[in-house]
């Protein structure tokens, strides 16, 4: 102990207080801290009050009462949540498959050696880096039966028929899914990417001496090796897609006739628009308790492998 | 109004009789009833203003103010231009300041929803249709205010008041309407061997089908969530052929009808024949114009910033101002109705400077102000008052009569009902518009309105 600490002590300013800050735990607690205080600020107490609006009858401007469960119960006979609910599962669902299948592809792609590489890597993230009301209102131009380019193209030079993207149920829903497609590959790509580079080379040695294919390559090396970070994207990407409103409110706003409402979208309807924001607490909380699971699920897997 | 050291002096005289006496305790009563009286009547501010408004003036703002109003991009930027001209001017002339903040019509409410519920923000916001009664808990009474202009100004538009009125007081003053008439190709109308707009429903389908037979352009109208064009457009139709989405006492739904049935019907024909165009169900407003300026429709219903952008902005090159002309509503077999888009001015209670807000206000409303604010915006709005209501471009320019003209035949999302929170949230699902499109797409006319009668059920008569 030094002179300085002694002096200190002496002095009675490192007792038993501060030399608490040499343990590790409290002190691991201790800088957590600041960190909590934010969470809870910026994420608890949004979270606890949308709870809190939801089981209440307010209504913009007005904080209204506790009604229970009532807003949930209310909801179970709207046709529009009942068909905005569906959506979103759709819409995450196979978008999810889609990112997932050809975010990988890219990865693996990127992944070689090939002329202006850094450059491709970097124009392949535009999607994902130019602000999404741009983007999708640029896809809106290109999906409109009346100005379609896609339609111009499909009709002068593939000779197909032209598609109403936009107009009917059907394809407005794919018209989504395109989009949120087109714009979320990147962001699995580039993860992906990073997970692969970590791969040590020296692995894919050993197995191409052993005589192993490619594709076993792929199965028994790059999978098992890419898991925790696949696993972490995927359920990123599913929170964040279940969740989605920019691109369904600027592509479509529900239309035709609701048909294209996800729950966010309907959320806002209901909660923003109509001013019944106990209602759009409901609605937007309802797939809450399902995604904990999800998400509880996907943790407690990629601990217990670990 | 006297205040406590007019009665102190005035007291303090000796000389005392019982006429005075009767008199000064009559001055006392007076000052202690007067404020709240004018307080319920308006003239108090109640915000951080000091002075009381006098009764039958309008209020002076307070030098060193700064208000913020919160409105739309008008379709028409030379208004726009206009109003921030205005506004500092009359910063200027009075030492406050005065900011106009714009945004997209469409993200006008999620703004003025966030303001009313953080209960701060905006000094004044501009209301489209029936927002006063949605957020009737956030404006200010300006019964006493609106009293004022109407004394001044005239007579309010029957539209205008009943959207600013909510349970008889006034939370909003009336601004302006943005009237929606047909804007047309004449030349593609000639093409087509048709001489006169169409006048009725009926007429519209022949039009369509004479277009149609020319593999001409198609008339085209928003069947998507457009707040505007969607909304002015299929409204009326049911309420030609006599539908109405409920009672005039705003508690059954009506929806469910033969009348209801005739206009649906119609808009099934026509829609299935290929008389309007087939690719509107996700439109929203702005795609309309740009269907036109792109030469790709033939007509379409419209505030008057197709033509204004034809005819009066150059930048853009008159590509068809020679051939564009505009038209008003078509009537039905039951009558001919109109919607237009609607604005309103609410003063916040959260405010501090009401007093500011309102002599604001009432300066945009004077009417050599109003005029050359309907002036710069060529046609496309017009005024709410009675004095208002004849701006020049409207005689110079006999093309932007229509737009006058549907003004007089306005009605509001849920008429005959009055507006209030439920006929706002009809409006805001786009219940009516969806039972258009969805018997357009389906063919199916009587399950459209009854999906229609079930979601208005849930509206007006089980709300939560």
């Amino acid at each position: 102990m030094g002179a300085a600490v002694r002096g200190l002590e002496a002095r009675g300013l490192m007792g038993p207080r501060v030399r608490i800050l040499d343990r590790e735990a409290p002190l691991g607690y201790l800088l957590l801290v600041p960190l909590l205080l934010l969470l809870g600020l910026f994420l608890a107490y949004p979270f606890l009050f949308g709870i809190w609006l939801s089981v209440t009858n307010a209504q913009i401007g007005d904080n209204g009462h506790f009604v229970g469960a009532a807003n949930y119960q209310y909801e179970r006979s709207d046709t529009v949540f009942i068909q905005s609910f569906a959506n979103t599962i759709t819409y995450t669902a196979v978008t999810t498959v889609f990112k997932l299948g050809l975010g990988l592809l890219m990865a693996l792609l990127l992944n070689q050696v090939f002329p202006a590489q850094r450059f491709v890597r970097a124009a392949l993230l535009l999607p994902w880096i130019i602000p999404s009301v741009l983007s999708t209102l640029a896809w809106r131009w290109m999906f409109d039966p009346t100005f379609s380019v896609v339609n111009w193209v499909a009709l002068h030079y593939l000779h197909l028929p032209s598609v109403n993207w936009l107009g009917t149920t059907s394809t407005a829903l794919v018209s989504l899914m395109i989009v949120n497609t087109w714009r979320g590959i990147p962001f699995y790509g580039i993860s992906f990417l990073a997970g692969l580079q970590t791969i040590p080379t020296e692995l894919y040695e050993a197995a191409r001496v052993d005589g192993a294919t490619r594709f076993q390559q792929f199965r028994q090396i790059t999978l098992p090796m890419l898991r925790p970070i696949l696993v972490v994207v995927l359920l990123l990407s599913t929170i964040l897609t279940f969740g989605d409103f920019t691109l369904p409110y600027v592509l479509t706003n529900c239309a035709p006739y609701n048909s294209t409402c996800v729950l966010s979208t309907w959320a806002f309807q209901i909660g923003v628009n109509g001013g019944y924001i106990g209602i759009g607490a409901a609605i937007s909380l309802v797939l809450f308790p399902l995604l904990s699971i999800i998400v509880a699920g996907v943790l407690i897997g990629l601990r217990s492998r670990d | 109004m006297a205040d406590i050291r007019d009665i102190t002096d005035y007291l303090a005289k000796d000389d005392w009789s019982r006429r005075r006496f009767l008199q000064a305790t009559g001055l006392v009563a007076a000052t202690i009833t007067a404020g709240p009286i004018l307080e319920a009547c308006g003239g108090s501010t109640g915000n951080g203003t000091s002075t009381t408004t006098a009764v039958g003036t309008i209020p002076k703002p307070r030098a060193g103010a700064k208000i913020q109003l919160l409105q739309w991009n008008s379709f028409v930027p030379a208004a726009d231009a206009e109003i921030k001209r205005q506004a500092a001017e009359f910063s200027t002339a009075n030492n406050v300041t005065v900011t106009i903040q714009t945004v997209s019509g469409d993200q006008l409410q999620p703004k003025t929803a966030s303001a009313v519920e953080a209960g701060s923000g905006p000094d004044i916001i501009q209301m489209q249709y029936g927002w006063p009664h949605l957020y009737d808990t956030a404006c200010l009474d300006l019964t006493e205010f609106v009293n004022i202009l109407k004394a001044q100004l005239g007579t309010v538009n029957a539209v205008n008041d009943a959207f600013c009125k909510v349970g008889g007081k006034y939370l909003a003053t009336p601004y302006c309407q943005v009237p929606n008439a047909w804007s047309f190709r004449t030349d593609y109308w000639g093409q087509a061997g048709l001489t006169d707009f169409f006048t009725t429903w009926d007429e519209l389908a022949s039009a369509g089908k004479a277009l149609k037979s020319k593999s001409l352009p198609p008339i085209a109208v928003s069947l998507g969530h457009a707040y505007g064009d969607a909304i002015t457009m299929w409204y009326p139709v049911l309420w030609d052929f006599g539908g109405r989405e409920v009672s005039s006492d705003g508690k059954k739904v009506t929806i469910n009808s033969k009348e209801t049935l005739a206009a649906v019907n119609w808009a099934i024909d026509t829609f299935k024949n290929q008389y309007i165009s087939q690719n509107t169900l996700s439109w929203l407003d702005p795609d309309n114009n740009q269907a036109y300026h792109s030469g790709l429709i033939t007509a379409t219903l419209n505030g008057a910033s197709i033509y204004i952008k034809e005819v009066y902005t150059t930048a853009t090159g008159h590509k068809y101002a020679a051939v564009t002309n505009n038209a008003g509503m078509p009537k039905g077999p039951k009558g001919l109705e109109s919607l237009n888009l609607i604005f309103n001015h609410a003063v916040m209670k959260w405010t501090q400077e009401a007093d500011t807000a309102k002599a604001f206000i009432a300066y945009l409303m004077q009417p050599d102000n109003y005029t050359k604010w309907l002036n710069a915006s060529v046609g496309y709005n017009a005024g709410p008052f009675q004095k208002l209501t004849n701006a020049d471009i409207f005689n110079t320019d006999p093309k932007l009569k229509p737009f006058v003209g549907v003004v007089a035949t306005g009605k509001w999302p849920g008429w005959p009902a009055q507006p209030s929170k439920a006929t706002s949230q009809s409006q805001v699902q786009f219940v009516i518009v969806d039972m258009f499109a969805k018997a357009c797409t389906s063919g199916d006319a009587k399950g459209a309105i009854a999906d229609a009668e079930q979601k208005l059920k849930r509206i007006y008569e089980t709300p939560v």
